[in-house]
């Protein structure tokens, strides 16, 4: 994945940089608003990471540029600001995600890559079936099978496993499932998100030789096929 | 849109309350007064006016008759009937009228045509109707006279008419009586008008104050191209709001700016920790420095969260938009009903639905998620920990002439906090000691009470006996 820092702090940028390498990305960085809108309008990226206090011009600024102008790069906001309604400010000047300083690198990279995906495969978002391996969902229906079984889930394990499968093979961190299942922003201080997903294995693995729902140590979780 | 469902004012109350307007009052009492005086400078000079006429017209009649008395002495009874008829017929003297009856009450001469039936006595003053012509027909004319006697039995009455006098009378009367009604009547019109002019400006207004109470700092008083004192008042309370507006950006910015100064470094530590972990093998001494360096940013993020939050609420201006509360705190024990189950703790909720409130979406849930953490967290296994949404709460509303909103309650059967320590755990940063060995920043109940003052809503800690009983009403 070739992705674009637009940092100016030069430390925070220098270890994201090597971090974002040492997965195998490529990565090009730009230290203010200008040479970042620069980058980004004539460098073929996937992803641009862009902090919202920028010199030169303001990183909401440039995400309105980008947009301005028709380009759909996938944009994720770093912030270091206060938060609380800076995220929504941020979503609407055109940005896809919002990551408040400071952040586990492994909740950036799990962001990162769900961005990318969604700008791959876009349709995916409108399929009526899911399917992972013997695992299939039907939003239409809302049905659930495993190998031609049916499972039982509440409406919430059912919008679980929506999210999950929408991210197949992919890392979902804990803050993401809060936002993208229950749509709140928030850190809880008690391990909320883990007893529903706990409960989401019972439900789908439990049985069945081969387990679906992955946890993914220091990062989230991750419903993928294990070779 | 406001938190509330405003209170539509049906056309009957809209005009009770005119009738309440300070304008419409003076204007009553106004239109009162100016009516008294009126009617009494009219009937003043009526009377004055009448006092002067009938004065002068009943001095000339006692002139005629004098001369009349002293006339009957030295002329005959023939010449007098002359004299009589003569000055009868004389037009010079308008209105004069005469009248001589024999003893039999007869009309000897005279242009009054029959003696007067209310009788009287000699020289008194009598008034009476009499046909006198008015052009072709006969009109009965009011009249005034005295009588006296006349030598042989013969009677005598000369008088004036005073109908003419009597209309003047009567149509000031009815003018004064006009005039009365009308300045009432435009007392009260203008009196309504200017209250409605008022009442809708201050509607007006107060339905600006309303939002700018409930964070809009950006609203302002309308104002009218006019300099009375209301207009007045409504500028000056707009310079003040833009001082106030000033002030609050200020706050925001430097809350912004000392949110990236902590949040720039912070990010530094962790980048660099989490950097430095993949060169060392994991498992190792320098590991778990570094895991421990990691876990220390996490907890110093979460209290820079929540004081930032608390910071932002206190300022007022975080964006406002319509939330649905029912969903919310419906949703908020679904996503904590499995936490609790695995620490066998009941979770019982009540939600009544429907309820909706203006505000913050995220901040509400935050505030409610701290409540359900402390909840689990301070309540025994086995425990219960109730969740109730009163969509409108009963009883008289407590909050003066506001309608009492939604009621959230947290009830939960742990230790409950002390009544003395229950206004100090609202402060920032308490932690009572028997909760030391609890993880958390200390401050979730201060969160939840800017983030309920941020909403307009009340916060009180109540015994549950046992535990602790919060309610948010809105």
């Amino acid at each position: 994945m070739h992705i674009l820092i637009v940092e100016d702090d030069e430390v925070a940028r220098d270890y994201l940089a090597k971090a974002l390498r040492e997965v195998g990305h490529t990565v090009d960085v730009a230290g203010d608003g200008l040479a970042g809108l620069h980058m980004a309008s004539s460098i073929a990226i996937d992803v641009a990471i862009v902090d919202r206090m920028l010199p030169k011009l303001d990183g909401l600024a440039l995400v309105q540029s980008l947009r301005a102008t028709g380009r759909k790069l996938p944009v994720l906001i770093l912030s270091a600001l206060g938060e609380v309604d800076d995220r929504i400010t941020g979503l609407r000047a055109g940005g896809d995600d919002y990551l408040t300083k400071p952040y586990h690198v492994a909740e950036l990279l799990a962001r990162l890559d769900a961005l990318a995906r969604r700008g791959e495969s876009g349709n995916a978002e409108t399929h009526t079936k899911l399917k992972l391996a013997d695992l299939e969902l039907d939003r239409m229906t809302r049905r659930v099978e495993r190998r031609g079984k049916k499972i039982e889930l509440t409406a919430r394990e059912f919008q679980l496993l929506e999210f999950m499968m929408r991210h197949s093979g992919q890392v979902v961190t804990r803050t993401m499932l809060l936002e993208g299942v229950w749509d709140y922003h928030f850190d809880p201080q008690t391990n909320v998100i883990d007893v529903h997903i706990s409960r989401l294995r019972q439900a789908i693995d439990k049985g069945f030789d081969k387990p679906l729902l992955h946890t993914v140590r220091g990062a989230g979780y991750s419903l993928r096929e294990d070779e | 849109m406001d938190a509330q469902p405003r209170r539509v004012a049906s056309p009957d109350q809209r005009f009770l309350g005119i009738l309440d307007t300070s304008p419409f009052r003076v204007a009553i009492v106004y239109s009162i007064v100016f009516a008294c005086g009126a009617a009494l400078l009219l009937g003043i000079v009526d009377f004055a006016v009448s006092r002067v006429v009938d004065r002068s017209s009943d001095d000339l009649i006692d002139a005629e008759v004098q001369g009349l008395r002293e006339q009957v002495l030295v002329l005959s009874r023939s010449d007098f009937i002359e004299l009589v008829e003569q000055r009868s017929q004389d037009q010079d003297v308008r209105g004069a009228v005469y009248l001589m009856v024999d003893p039999q009450l007869r009309p000897v001469a005279g242009n009054v045509p029959a003696w007067p039936k209310a009788d009287s006595d000699d020289g008194k003053w009598i008034q009476f109707k009499a046909a006198v012509p008015f052009g072709e027909e006969m009109r009965d004319h009011e009249m005034r006279a005295r009588r006296f006697k006349l030598p042989g039995g013969y009677n005598m009455l000369v008088g004036h008419d005073v109908q003419e006098r009597q209309d003047v009378k009567n149509l000031m009367m009815r003018g004064l009586i006009a005039a009365v009604a009308l300045t009432l009547l435009l007392g009260l019109g203008g009196g309504f008008w200017m209250g409605r002019r008022i009442l809708a400006q201050a509607g007006a207004i107060s339905a600006v104050a309303t939002q700018i109470m409930s964070g809009d700092l950006s609203q302002r008083l309308p104002v009218r191209d006019a300099d009375d004192e209301i207009n007045t008042l409504a500028r000056e309370i707009n310079t003040m709001l833009d001082r106030i507006e000033q002030l609050t950006l200020g706050m925001r910015t430097v809350l912004d700016s000392a949110a990236h100064d902590l949040r720039t470094p912070l990010n530094r530590l962790q980048a660099t920790a989490e950097g430095a972990m993949g060169q060392v093998t994991a498992g190792s001494p320098e590991r778990r420095v570094l895991e421990r360096v990691t876990t220390e940013v996490d907890h110093m993020r979460a209290t820079l969260d929540a004081l930032l939050r608390i910071a932002l609420a206190e300022t007022g201006t975080v964006a406002r938009e319509p939330v649905d509360l029912s969903e919310l705190v419906a949703s908020m024990v679904e996503l904590y009903a499995p936490v609790s189950e695995e620490r066998g703790i009941q979770l019982e909720s009540a939600v009544a639905s429907g309820a909706q409130v203006q505000g913050s979406r995220q901040l509400l849930a935050q505030a409610l998620a701290n409540l359900l953490d402390n909840a689990i967290k301070f309540t025994p296994d086995g425990g219960h920990i109730r969740v109730l949404l009163k969509s409108q709460s009963a009883g008289p509303p407590s909050a003066g002439l506001r309608p009492a909103g939604p009621e959230v309650i947290v009830e939960d059967d742990g230790p409950g906090i002390p009544a003395d320590k229950r206004e100090l755990v609202l402060g920032r940063r308490v932690r009572l000691d028997g909760a030391r060995n609890v993880p958390g920043s200390g401050l979730g109940l201060s969160l939840v009470a800017a983030v309920t003052k941020l909403h307009g809503a009340r916060l009180t800690l109540d015994d549950a006996a046992p535990g602790l009983r919060v309610s948010l009403q809105f």
